[in-house]
């Protein structure tokens, strides 16, 4: 009787007793982290912020100047242009991207023996630095002389300025990007397939599904949950593409390849004015944090998922 | 892996005249594929076995009738490519050691340790992820450039991208996953007998999780690898760039076949590097 009564009292009224000690230690192996995230990430997050409401130049901190720098960036039509230049590479990207890897991970996964090898050819242009890449690539472009124009010769198509023509420009870069990405999109779609037990596709073969039915009704509904988290991270990817026009075209031509990245390094390092760039980054950061909170999350449901 | 005993299609469906169909066109396709992937290294490497005149010729001239192998040992020399792998592999290399201590720390703390406020420094870690990284580029920058109290400035040095390469919310997040999947009894039993948490950090935990902490490191050194905005931006010294800054700026004095050859000794790295990776790609790099 006596004991029972004592217990729930006890349970109810946890011991606030604080070990110093132990708290020490678990502070001293947060520490580094703790410091290297303030200085590289959580203050320089705050600080572009309250940049954004500055004047701020290479001497520094030049004066307040409210909504300014704003004006400025609203007011300027290179506004519009980037932002639509982005709102380009994601559809363009997801038009001629998206699917690849997705039909290269069904495919691949098909093959018996050969599945290793074509697994680690398409991942290759990954490990590969982006600029030795686009160097090569640059010069596969080339209008005059170039590879890729020889070859279209030999189909009687007419040369082509592939990077110089607003029209080709961003569907080149593009080409260039699913180069480098896909690979490594493969490989995730690749393990969710294994993922799935084979009875399923057995039970579906018996029932007389055909392969293509297969894909259809039962292989992809059930990797649909991993193609639409790399398809967000994709777009998040695409939208700060900066590498590419920037050793391509520099924004040309007629800035039809500027990206917010390109613009805001233009701003910051080559007119220094570091109060216009970091509105632009606080404009960034509010369009992409959007897609980036749908990416977090469904990256901590499919943790869940698999529990 | 009893997955590799049949695909979406069984063996025997495989040997029927459908299935060999299927099988042909996939081939067919995954052979276009491949050819695409492997054409910019086969071009890089025949361009670079050039003269420069005959790099921008038009016609497609792949295999040149008198190789010039001396490019390669021009480009070699003239870039001081050795000294440009060493850059490059110190840069990845301690940024990703530092990324492997600092992360295990941090997670060791959040899963076994308690700390006051865990929520909160693991939401306020969460949500850099969220933010890409460019956002903060130019506070980050000004802040290398002076660090606050010792006033010392990290451009053309190494810490200047080791400190911000140690910072990965992803290894943190994913680490104390792995730590907390540890059975708890082995840490108990290390108690009775006295051990400190340093001696379990780095004789239990650590060792337990050592082949996730290895994949997470191969990913994060390829990422780092071919770094290219931030060292461009730190490194202004040529003698410390690394691969991807120092190549590019090598475009704009030196003529196209030996920098076409650089590049294609740049790419010889990660590609045998691939070879060695292929073991845990089969296995699949995602978690």
């Amino acid at each position: 009787m006596n004991t029972a009564a004592v217990l729930p009292e006890a349970k109810s009224k946890p011991r606030r007793h604080i070990n110093w000690r132990q708290q020490g230690i678990a502070y001293l192996f947060l520490l580094p982290a703790l410091i290297i995230f303030a200085l590289v990430t959580w203050y320089p997050i705050v600080k572009t912020i309250i940049y954004s409401f500055q004047a701020v130049n290479l001497q520094g901190f030049q004066g307040w100047v409210g909504f300014s720098n704003y004006g400025r960036m609203f007011g300027n039509p290179i506004f519009l242009t980037v932002w639509w230049n982005t709102f380009d590479y994601v559809l363009i990207s997801l038009l001629l991207g998206s699917m690849v890897p997705v039909i290269l991970a069904l495919m691949i996964n098909e093959m018996r023996r050969l599945s290793s090898i074509f697994q680690m050819l398409v991942y290759l242009p990954a490990l590969i630095p982006v600029t030795v890449a686009l160097i090569v690539w640059r010069a596969i472009y080339a209008p005059e002389g170039g590879i890729l124009n020889s070859i279209l010769k030999l189909f009687a198509i007419a040369p082509q300025l592939w990077l110089q023509n607003p029209a080709l420009a961003k569907p080149a870069i593009i080409v260039i990007m699913t180069w480098i990405g896909a690979g490594g999109t493969t490989l995730i779609y690749m393990s969710a397939l294994r993922e799935i037990p084979s009875e399923i596709f057995e039970a579906a073969e018996l029932d007389g599904f055909s392969p293509l039915q297969r894909v259809w009704y039962i292989a992809l509904p059930l990797i649909s949950a991993r193609i639409q988290m790399m398809v967000v991270l994709q777009i998040i990817l695409v939208a700060q593409v900066f590498t590419e026009p920037f050793i391509l075209t520099s924004g040309g031509p007629a800035n039809s390849t500027r990206s917010p990245v390109l613009e805001i390094y233009d701003t910051a390092f080559n007119r220094s004015d570091f109060g216009l760039a970091s509105a632009w980054s606080v404009s960034m950061l509010v369009i992409l944090a959007a897609f980036s909170i749908i990416y977090v999350w469904s990256w901590s449901r499919r943790d869940a998922n698999k529990g | 892996m009893s997955s590799y005993s049949r695909g979406i299609m069984s063996n025997t469906e495989w040997r029927s005249p459908a299935g060999r169909f299927i099988k042909y066109f996939c081939l067919a396709v995954l052979v276009l594929a491949g050819i695409f992937v492997i054409f910019p290294f086969v071009f890089s490497f025949t361009a670079g076995l050039q003269s420069s005149i005959d790099v921008v010729k038009p016609g497609i001239h792949l295999f040149p009738a008198k190789p010039l192998w001396n490019n390669y040992l021009d480009a070699w020399r003239r870039f001081s490519m050795i000294k440009m792998f060493k850059n490059t592999f110190v840069a990845a290399g301690g940024g990703v050691l530092l990324q492997i201590l600092v992360s295990a720390l941090a997670a060791y703390s959040l899963s076994r340790l308690n700390p006051i406020g865990k929520n909160v420094i693991r939401a306020a870690i969460l949500i850099t992820m969220a933010i890409p990284g460019i956002c903060y580029l130019i506070p980050r920058y000004i802040l290398m450039t002076n660090l606050p109290l010792i006033h010392v400035s990290l451009v053309n040095s190494f810490w200047g991208l080791w400190i911000p390469y140690a910072c990965n919310s992803f290894m943190i997040l994913v680490l104390t996953n792995t730590f907390e999947q540890i059975p708890k009894e082995l840490f108990e039993a290390a108690q009775v007998d006295g051990a400190g948490e340093g001696y379990m950090f780095f004789k239990i935990a650590i060792p337990l999780s050592s082949s996730i902490i290895l994949i997470l490191g191969l990913l994060a050194f390829i990422g780092l690898w071919g770094d290219f905005l931030w060292p461009y931006l730190i490194l202004r010294n040529s003698d410390l760039q690394t691969v991807s800054v120092r190549l590019y700026t090598l475009t704009r004095s030196f003529p196209i076949n030996l920098y076409l050859a650089g590049s294609f000794i740049a790419m010889l790295p990660p590609t045998i590097a691939s070879l060695f990776l292929a073991r845990y790609v089969k296995g699949g790099l995602t978690f």
